[in-house]
């Protein structure tokens, strides 16, 4: 779809919105909430931008994740690196990842793709436990510096980078890499046979969503202040995907929705903390059965229809 | 030496228990079943149960439990999973999220804290100089004789050959009048009783708490993947050769390593060789 | 498709709004009840036990008419034992919450996460379940910063490794005659932290330490560690155990009849129904406890009393800290007539009051002070119907070892 004013006039509303949203109520709480939920519409904006535009859903993205946190973990603990280095680093730990990964697997079918990246996170929880003599175990690195002391500036440089990743990753989604990558999905041995290198592309838009994944990690090494195995697991992952699913799956701003939209929903129901994952899960089974284009990409469809008279 | 040879024998037992319901239910339905881990949680958790809350002596709960799961497993497959049939992706997020429901509903209902499953047998046997304890070995005799039964009932009789019929050609048996939707069904429910049974033997021994539907379910689809996708000959062989390579690992290295053999087994397979030792079907 | 009453559209802003308002509960007005903030495990014992004690020491307290005139409160927050989501749990208590100071601890992996977190909102906190010495380090390392963090307990892992040290000498070797031993530990940091001390402090005793070995927590067969423990021919085992598979590694042990009578550190064995649980298969097994139904301190008895009567239970040693935590914080304010954060520290420091397991006193890095008149490491040994007989110290010994039924001669 074409960008049009109303496109971006809404975009910017959105960022100037969740900018002042801690400011106007005055709580720190709501900007911790509001901190996390931007990191994960990085990470969601990142897997919707490989696996959502080209339908190879990789359900490993938790593996770029908690690579980039560790890098970030081990650059400032361990090699008493500053906390500025983790962005690069984290995103260039990914990277390599993606390619050790992506190389091999990436000619697989749908659901073995899937699952063989689901098992390079589970291998690499599994290395940082086995190995914790080095990597702190189950309890991961402590101690790690903040990024920015201010929670508030903190939060305001998530948003610049979570409005940068969208611009970016958008605007290559509407260039000809999008288009690519979507034909990919319809039908490889065609574009094949019309002469693209399709491994090609599929590997750089992995390697892209990784580095993005990456750097996401490092910052939230710099949040949370510490780093754990947990970032790995599955739940990371299926979280992610069952944002992208909400916002709307190859649209990269409709993840970001999802993200909000999910974070702010578990925090409702944060007084009955148990019951979080039970209603995650089923939620994405209510989303698979009733909402398969999603929530947010399809409602921002009509709302910009109704204002701008736009068809897209 | 002779610890590992009867350890691995148990551990590939209980493995092959597992991987053959998935292999099944794969090669018949081409549905790949994530939530097999939570049948096998299911099957120790009911054991559970009906022993310690209800009272039910541990002979007669165990097959109530069987059939419990069995049915469970025929209405997910039925309500959840046929209607997104269209879309492997689809029916590998599904049955995820049913296993991450189960897991989330035992959770609010026992809590986090490890159950105690009653044995059929506390004996301690001695092999060759070896401890063992009874209820381990009753597990490998019991799995022996159920897939031994299973592999009889779909040679044998009406049913089974209707089954084979589906998983060699899904079209043509269509065409013959076979019922395919109704047959899926009761694939479901044997494996999900396989695997409740297996829930139900190793219940006593190994831990049984809300996530143990997760080590399962990567070993069932590790030994899958090599066996073959399809294969019930190969999803034993490839249970016996995960089991004792874990078992092996595990007494030579420490037994932290054990969990990454079988997801490392799967990985190289998918990218060696993705159509296993015996699959019929490549992963491409 | 059909027309639903409310379009997707408002639907989604409503729900937006809604939430934005729900985040916002207005927070506590300064004249309301001092609040105290629970961080803790709650599906474990280790949290009922920390909160059920919390409570009693605050109803206590309340029914002698509060602090300065102001009643205590709780609220809880669960911190489970991953450190993501205890980071979580601080940050709901301080910048939701609000609330003035916390209580609780279990894993301390989770604690070191949430260290930075505490001290950045400037609240005073009392451990009373992770064992770390890395927890209180940072008082000494960096004061102004970290000087909010206080451990009530239990006595840190290096003193309990010489508590461990002190029963191997005088029961193991001095009593029993068993000199050679294997030591297993889960590699839990606290663990990591003590086997070392342990190992040694055994050796100096006299001790044949036959082989030290760490295991996943996560490890569900212990058949291959079993096997090499029996090679390695030690007479006893010591283990160290806190969130590892206690049930099972019981459960086990039993089945295969293994023959090495075992004990140590495993928390999951303190729960009361532990031995029920595992269908009385810890039998002989002997396990630490902080404190016991005995005169320790002229709290200990009525304590355990009054929460047996509360909840028909025994308590684990979470709540001894919990309680002794909510008592020493209630006197410290008392002392220092005011609730400024930097005044109460002061007073707390100077704590010196009898707590349930003993006399509870702060070192100079805010960690109690251990041995002696302070808190002590108890043996107790598990029996038939679910007895349990404290074997150590012998002055406060109250019945004799049985060994492994398989085992008796």
């Amino acid at each position: 779809m074409q960008l049009k004013n109303i496109d971006r006039g809404g975009a910017i509303l959105a960022v100037a919105v969740m900018a002042v949203l801690p400011l106007v109520f005055d709580s720190r709480y709501l900007m911790g909430v509001l901190t996390v939920a931007a990191i994960y519409g990085i990470w969601s904006v990142s897997w919707d931008f490989m696996s959502g535009l080209t339908g190879r859903e990789n359900f490993g993205h938790s593996l770029f994740i908690g690579v980039g946190a560790y890098a970030a973990g081990f650059l400032n603990t361990l090699w008493g690196a500053n906390a500025w280095w983790s962005l690069p680093a984290g995103m260039a730990a990914a990277v390599v990842f993606a390619l050790i990964m992506g190389i091999p697997t990436l000619r697989l079918k749908g659901p073995y793709f899937a699952l063989a990246m689901l098992s390079g996170a589970v291998i690499m929880q599994r290395l940082m436990l086995i190995f914790w003599e080095y990597t702190g175990g189950e309890e991961g690195i402590n101690g790690i510096e903040p990024l920015i002391r201010s929670p508030l500036y903190f939060y305001w440089f998530v948003l610049g980078v979570l409005a940068l990743t969208v611009a970016l990753l958008g605007g290559l989604a509407r260039s000809r890499w999008g288009l690519i990558l979507k034909a990919i999905r319809g039908d490889e041995a065609t574009c094949q046979a019309a002469g693209l290198n399709v491994t090609y592309y599929k590997i750089a838009s992995l390697v892209i969503s990784a580095a993005f994944a990456g750097m996401g990690g490092a910052l939230y090494a710099h949040y949370q202040l510490q780093v754990s195995p947990q970032l790995f697991a599955v739940v990371t992952s299926i979280t992610i995907i069952t944002m992208v699913y909400v916002g709307g799956m190859g649209s990269i701003y409709g993840a970001v929705g999802g993200a909000l939209l999910l974070t702010l929903m578990t925090e409702l129901l944060r007084n009955f903390g148990e019951w979080r994952l039970m209603v995650y899960s089923v939620a994405l089974i209510l989303i698979l059965f009733f909402l398969p284009q999603g929530l947010v990409a399809p409602t921002w469809h009509k709302m910009r229809q109704r204002w701008a008279g736009v068809k897209s | 030496m002779l610890e590992i040879l009867i350890f691995g024998a148990v551990t590939s037992a209980i493995y092959a228990m597992l991987a053959v319901g998935f292999t099944l239910i794969f090669g018949v339905a081409r549905i790949l079943n994530l939530a097999h881990g939570s049948f096998y949680a299911l099957g120790a958790y009911g054991a559970y149960v009906l022993t310690t809350i209800f009272k039910v002596p541990l002979l007669v709960a165990a097959p109530l439990v069987v059939i419990g799961v069995a049915l469970f497993g025929m209405v997910v497959e039925r309500v959840l999973i046929r209607p997104m049939r269209t879309s492997q992706l689809a029916v590998l997020m599904i049955s995820l999220a049913v296993a991450l429901v189960v897991e989330q509903a035992l959770f609010l209902v026992f809590g986090s804290e490890y159950r105690n499953v009653p044995s059929f047998s506390d004996q301690k046997y001695v092999i060759g100089g070896v401890d063992v304890a009874g209820q381990r070995l009753l597990t490998l005799l019991v799995a022996v004789v159920s897939i031994g039964c299973l592999y009889l009932f779909i040679q044998k009789t009406r049913l089974g050959s209707a089954i084979l019929a589906i998983s060699q050609d899904p079209e043509a048996a269509q065409y013959m009048g076979i019922p395919s939707d109704r047959i899926f069904g009761v694939v479901m429910a044997l494996s999900a009783g396989l695997a409740a049974l297996a829930g139900i033997m190793a219940g006593p021994f190994l831990s049984v708490q809300p996530s143990m539907h997760l080590l399962p379910i990567v070993k069932a689809f590790a030994i899958v993947v090599v066996g073959g996708l399809g294969s019930i000959p190969g999803s034993i062989v490839a249970a016996l050769m995960l089991g004792y390579a874990e078992t092996l690992v595990a007494y030579g290295i420490s037994t932290s390593w054990t969990e990454i053999v079988s997801v490392a087994a799967t990985l190289l397979m998918l990218v060696l060789r993705p159509a296993g030792f015996f699959g019929k079907r490549a992963a491409f | 498709m059909f027309k639903a009453p409310f379009s997707k559209r408002s639907f989604s802003k409503l729900a937006l709004a809604l939430s934005v308002a729900a985040l916002l509960s207005p927070a506590q007005a300064q004249q309301g009840p001092i609040k105290i903030g629970l961080s803790t495990p709650v599906q474990l014992q280790v949290g009922r036990d920390t909160q059920e004690a919390a409570k009693m020491a605050i109803d206590e307290i309340n029914a002698k008419g509060g602090v300065m005139g102001r009643k205590l409160s709780f609220v809880v927050a669960d911190e489970t034992e991953n450190p993501e989501v205890g980071i979580n749990a601080i940050k709901k208590l301080t910048a939701d919450e609000k609330v003035d100071v916390i209580v609780g601890g279990y894993t301390s992996g989770v604690t070191l996460a949430q260290l930075p977190h505490i001290a950045s909102a400037k609240t005073i906190y009392l451990g009373v379940g992770a064992a770390s010495p890395a927890i209180t380090a940072k008082v000494k390392q960096d004061y102004e910063n970290y000087k909010y963090i206080f451990r009530t307990g239990p006595i840190h892992a290096v003193h309990q490794a010489k508590g461990l040290v002190e029963w191997i000498s005088g029961h193991l070797i001095g009593e029993l005659g068993l000199k050679k031993i294997a030591i297993i530990g889960e590699n839990a940091k606290w663990v990591q932290d003590l086997v070392p001390v342990l190992r040694k402090g055994a050796g100096d005793v006299g001790a044949d330490v036959r082989m030290v070995e760490f295991f996943d927590t996560t490890t569900s067969d212990f058949s291959p560690l079993l096997s090499k423990i029996k090679s390695s021919e030690a007479q006893f085992l010591v283990v160290v155990l806190s969130h590892a598979s206690s049930d099972v590694f019981a459960k086990q042990w039993y089945d295969a009849r293994f023959p090495i009578p075992y004990g140590g550190i495993d928390v999951k064995s303190q729960d009361g129904d532990f031995f029920d649980r595992v269908g009385g298969k810890s039998l002989s097994e002997i396990a630490v406890n902080f404190a016991v139904r005995a005169p320790l301190t002229v709290k200990t008895v009525p304590f355990f009393d009054e929460f047996k009567k509360r909840t028909g239970r025994v308590p684990v040693y979470t709540a001894f800290g919990a309680y002794d935590s909510v008592h020493a914080y209630a006197q410290a304010i008392d002392r220092a007539k005011s609730l400024d954060t930097n005044a109460i520290i002061k007073e707390l420091e100077k704590t010196s009051m009898p707590g349930v397991a003993g006399q509870l006193e702060y070192d100079d890095s805010h960690d109690v002070k251990a041995g002696g008149k302070y808190m002590n490491l108890l043996f107790a040994q598990w029996q038939a119907k679910g007895e349990r007989v404290v074997l150590w110290p012998k002055n406060l010994r109250s019945g004799s070892m049985i060994m492994p039924p398989w085992l008796t001669k």
